[in-house]
């Protein structure tokens, strides 16, 4: 199984490990919790500890964005990881994404 | 054990047979790690038995066959399951479910091999789909396609699992100009952005060689000749002259071996 983790530090939310097919339902579920029951209603999600990610990564970005909608807040991604980047360029999501480097 | 990283498949030493007649026999390939390589070859020479036999569908009766760092004849039927995640194919025939719309012929592998729940699984399906320009195409079925259509939606399958290792059987057959430079465009696109290994299984010599980063020719049972697109045009072994430049004639025949044609039509019989 690999390992993979969605937390909060310092009032930010960091994503980190290997984002796949097994633990990307976990990491949806966690995330959506934390995003409900943050404080602060600007929200920066940090991807820098990312170790590895398919798809499955962008589309938890986009289920995080649906869910700060939901919930009023706004959010920012920070340090997307390359290999989600390139993910991003092929399926056109960059435009669509809030990246902040 | 094998392995040199460089390499997303070895073949080495592998014999494959159907009854008694061999199509392969002893035969090395290594397929470089990100590239795209061109498996080219007459109809009928096994270029497509080689991707089952890659894809584990068909076992050698020799040789070892090394995917990412595996042995695939030694695994057992549950690694091998776990190893085909890794691998994409893109079928000849496109191979759509046609009671399937295009939305679920795409969502199709997410659901039998993850519990995505149903709103990642469409974000994955949107994703592949607007990759191949055919977002828009989510609620058509596949005989309201075109025979283009069908095959780009057959990749949105073939990545659904974003595969490492991605394998097309003659991707352009029966395609129109258009439909072709689209596929050509996409092949290199998904190779070169998400680094995925491309086999290309082909006897459409230009549109293989146009894209193809290492080319493999093989015939009668083996490996005719490597090399890039360019050593091999220039290659002075008859062999792959005559299948290069499209010589109906050559070192392999026009004619099947057939008996005289004057005792076939004149002599006694």
């Amino acid at each position: 199984m690999s390992d993979a983790s969605i937390r909060q530090v310092d009032g930010e939310l960091c994503l980190s490990g290997v984002i796949d097919y097994s633990t990307g339902p976990a990491l949806r579920e966690e995330g959506g919790r934390l995003i409900r029951a943050a404080q602060a209603t600007e929200l920066v999600l940090d991807c820098s500890a990312v170790e590895h990610s398919s798809s499955v990564g962008l589309s938890l970005l986009l289920a995080f964005m649906r869910d700060a909608q939901k919930h009023g807040k706004s959010l920012v991604i920070r340090a997307l990881p390359v290999e989600m980047r390139q993910i991003a360029q092929v399926s056109r999501l960059i435009e669509l994404l809030p990246l902040r480097d | 054990m094998s392995a040199d990283n460089a390499y997303a498949v070895e073949l080495k030493g592998v014999s494959f047979y159907r009854g008694t007649r061999s199509i392969f026999k002893n035969v090395d390939i290594r397929i470089p790690r990100g590239k795209v390589t061109g498996i080219m070859g007459p109809s009928g020479c096994g270029k497509t038995t080689l991707l089952r036999l890659i894809g584990a569908q068909l076992r050698p009766a020799e040789g070892e066959i090394w995917v990412n760092g595996r042995n695939l004849p030694t695994l057992s039927r549950r690694e091998l399951f776990d190893m085909r995640k890794q691998m994409g194919v893109l079928f000849q025939s496109g191979a759509l479910f046609t009671d399937l719309d295009v939305f679920e012929n795409v969502a199709f592998p997410l659901r039998v091999h993850t519990k995505l729940p149903e709103e990642m699984i469409r974000d994955i399906v949107l994703m592949k789909l607007e990759a191949v320009g055919l977002r828009g195409a989510i609620e058509l079925m596949p005989d309201e396609l075109s025979g283009g259509m069908k095959r780009r939606v057959a990749l949105a399958r073939a990545i659904a699992l974003d595969p490492q290792i991605l394998m097309y059987d003659e991707p352009f057959v029966g395609q129109d100009p258009i439909a072709m430079g689209v596929l050509v465009r996409l092949i290199r696109l998904l190779n070169d952005a998400l680094g995925i290994t491309s086999i290309v299984v082909s006897h459409d010599l230009a549109e293989t060689a146009s894209i193809a980063d290492y080319l493999y020719v093989v015939g009668d049972s083996q490996v005719l000749g490597q090399g890039t697109p360019d050593e091999l045009m220039n290659s002075d072994n008859p062999r792959i002259r005559q299948f290069m430049q499209g010589l109906a004639d050559g070192p392999v025949p026009f004619h099947y071996p057939a008996p005289s044609y004057r005792d076939d039509l004149l002599g006694a019989r």
